[in-house]
């Protein structure tokens, strides 16, 4: 789960362009959206798009994310969950 | 206005037909386009699209194009639709007259870009593209193969708002005696880019889409052409333009606010304009595309404006999917073919009442329709209306070079090294997803603005040859070497020519007009055309002008010439006297 949740923060530090944001800054259940990290729903799209290629997780609308994507504790929960790759 | 705007003519092409007859007998059997794709080349062939039924073999032919070489389906559905709209308006000779053509478009030639990418990167290019095929190059492709090779061209590009804010210049135009005919509209090819543009988004419905219906879950993408022929006061007129309005939402890239009010102001504008009520106005023909948040704001918008007194409203984007740059021309010419036949067209696939949604018309015959709303928005929450009447309207003597202008304030920004300061303005976290183009064009913007002592215009126009080039690249690479998977919605979001003017309207909160020019070398030139005459005509007191782009190796026709790459953006502050 340690290894997941490192592989994941890097992969949306990536996919995001957060520029000098590393994994150590991100804490596992701070809120990624709003008044934490301060992503948007486009961001939202990002983490889609990466559960899609790296884990096989489709999603069928993006309104799904919003329960899944509370934290990246939560994201990484859900892979571990429904992970097809 | 100074005088009468009449519409002397029109022509479209879409998927319910190929010319107006066709499109008419459609739209009165409630007989939809929309199924599956035949000639757009997609992985995603399961997506339902509302194609033109004609191949690009059959459109060269019907305009007598016997050359081999590629034309873009977006310059040959063009062509089509002026042809048609030239004879419709009785326009044989033009000698002596002062004719413009305007065309709307975003996707342009990309149907033969994303073609011949590869060959283009391997330094190997298509003879007939050798660097791709830009939005101004497609009009002027439209007019040689409509035959009006060298009058005056202009291209708009506002992404799905494109072929309205043409119509609108057009208006303009007309009214301040710069032109005698112009024909105005816009021409949009499907294309694999967005349709996995929209994709990416999540917008696209899997099923015919049902706009403002409850259980609608996206759009269906279309393509076609629509044009009308405008002209001052004319003996002719089939109807007038008597009002608009363009507005920016000024909320977020691509999503419309909850209260609609880019929308509510562009139909405010366009109504007062025209001197109507709300009770003045018999049909809306809403843009409608039937993702879950345009029409919830469309309609709080509709309701805002309308109140209790709500005339009949539908999205024909049932009938013809969403025709994203062509449809505001393609909808205004369905509310005309409306008038002058004296019905309501359906919005089909409407079922279940949605809460705090408008209740749209299954369609209506034998109703008078003497003003009529068309709305069409785009991406960036560019926002525009149009009021088209039966009578001829009682016009005051106006605003006609009212005012004089200066520049307050010019910058420039040509080198990638400049876009550190960017920092004074915008955040690391904000600007992390911009380009070098974007960056260089903010930089730009926002020192004119402050030398200025602005910090919000009252009007934002763009200009620019061949907009987010780069981010544009990325995403076609993405395309051609990931098979049309896990492809990045933030670079599509970020690839229309409207992009940064919608960024810095967001930014600025500037709720006025905000339109983009992308017509080649001349972008600039009509930018600053258009910032002169809001200033003369009284309609704005500052506008920010900004014209950028940038060039890489493999449009430069040199993939591996390093210093073939290169960044521009000019901003300066036009300011009233």
């Amino acid at each position: 789960m340690e290894d997941l949740i490192l592989t994941l923060k890097q992969q949306i530090i990536d996919a995001l362009n957060l520029e000098g944001v590393t994994p150590e800054d991100i804490d596992d259940d701070a809120p990624l959206f709003g008044d934490g990290l301060g992503l948007d729903s486009i961001d939202a799209l990002e983490i889609i798009v990466i559960l899609d290629k790296y884990y096989g997780i489709k999603l069928a609308n993006a309104s799904e994310g919003k329960a899944i994507f509370k934290s990246i504790g939560s994201i990484a929960d859900y892979i571990e969950k429904h992970r097809t790759k | 206005m100074n005088a009468p705007i009449s519409i002397t003519g029109f022509g479209i092409i879409c998927a319910i037909g190929n010319d107006a007859s066709q499109v008419l007998e459609s739209l009165r059997n409630g007989r939809s386009g929309i199924g599956q794709m035949k000639y757009l080349e997609s992985k995603h062939s399961d997506l339902p699209v509302g194609e033109v039924k004609l191949s690009n073999e059959e459109m060269k032919s019907m305009l007598g194009v016997t050359a081999p070489g590629q034309v873009s389906r977006t310059s040959l559905m063009g062509a089509i639709a002026v042809r048609q709209a030239l004879a419709h308006a009785g326009i044989t000779d033009i000698s002596g007259k002062r004719v413009v053509l305007i065309s709307g478009t975003t996707v342009g030639g990309m149907d033969l870009t994303e073609r011949y990418y590869l060959q283009m990167k391997a330094g190997k290019p298509h003879p007939d593209i050798p660097h791709g095929n830009e939005c101004g190059k497609s009009t002027d492709e439209i007019a040689e193969l409509a035959g009006l090779g060298g009058v005056e061209t202009c291209t708009v590009s506002t992404a799905c708002s494109s072929a309205l804010n043409s119509i609108i210049l057009g208006a303009e135009m007309i009214d301040n005696g710069e032109a005698d005919i112009v024909i105005a509209g816009g021409s949009e090819s499907l294309s694999k880019y967005h349709l996995n543009g929209f994709n990416t988004l999540m917008i696209l419905d899997s099923k015919p889409c049902r706009p403002f219906d409850d259980t609608r879950t996206g759009l269906n993408l279309g393509e076609g052409a629509a044009f009308v022929v405008l002209e001052r006061d004319s003996p002719e007129s089939m109807a007038y333009v008597t009002g608009y309005g363009n507005r920016c939402d000024a909320f977020h890239q691509t999503a419309s606010s909850e209260n609609g009010e880019g929308a509510y102001l562009a139909m405010k504008d366009a109504m007062e304009m025209a001197g109507l009520k709300s009770g003045d106005i018999q049909y809306v023909n809403a843009h409608g595309t039937g993702t879950p948040n345009n029409d919830a704001s469309e309609s709080q918008a509709l309701k805002r404006i309308f109140g209790d007194s709500m005339p009949e409203v539908s999205s024909t984007k049932s009938f013809t999917g969403h025709t994203t740059s062509a449809s505001g021309s393609i909808e205004t010419v369905i509310c005309l073919l409306a008038m002058q036949n004296d019905f309501t067209p359906a919005n089909l696939g409407w079922k279940k009442q949605a809460d705090g949604l408008i209740t749209p018309t299954s369609g209506t015959t034998g109703i008078r329709l003497d003003n009529i709303v068309c709305n069409s928005f785009g991406f960036g929450g560019n926002d525009s209306s149009l009021v088209i009447s039966r009578n001829r309207p009682e016009t005051k003597s106006g605003h006609k070079d009212a005012f004089s202008s200066r520049t307050a304030a010019c910058e420039t920004v040509d080198s990638a090294d400049m876009l550190a300061d960017l920092k004074e303005f915008i955040s690391p976290m904000e600007s992390r997803r911009m380009g070098k183009l974007m960056k260089a064009a903010h930089l730009a913007a926002f020192r004119a603005l402050k030398d200025a002592g602005i910090s919000c215009p009252d009007a934002i126009v763009t200009a620019t040859s061949r907009g987010m080039l780069d981010i544009s690249m990325q995403f076609l690479e993405d395309i051609a070497s990931n098979d049309e998977e896990h492809l990045k919605p933030t670079l599509f979001m970020l690839s229309t020519h409207n992009t940064i003017s919608s960024a810095i309207a967001i930014r600025t909160g500037c709720h006025g007009y905000n339109i983009t020019y992308s017509h080649g070398d001349e972008s600039a030139h009509w930018a600053m055309r258009d910032a002169g005459r809001l200033i003369r005509t009284g309609k704005a007191g500052s506008v920010l002008v900004v014209s950028f782009d940038e060039m890489l190796p493999v449009f430069a026709g040199n993939p591996d010439a390093e210093e073939a790459e290169s960044v521009f953006a000019k901003a300066l502050v036009l300011v009233r006297n």
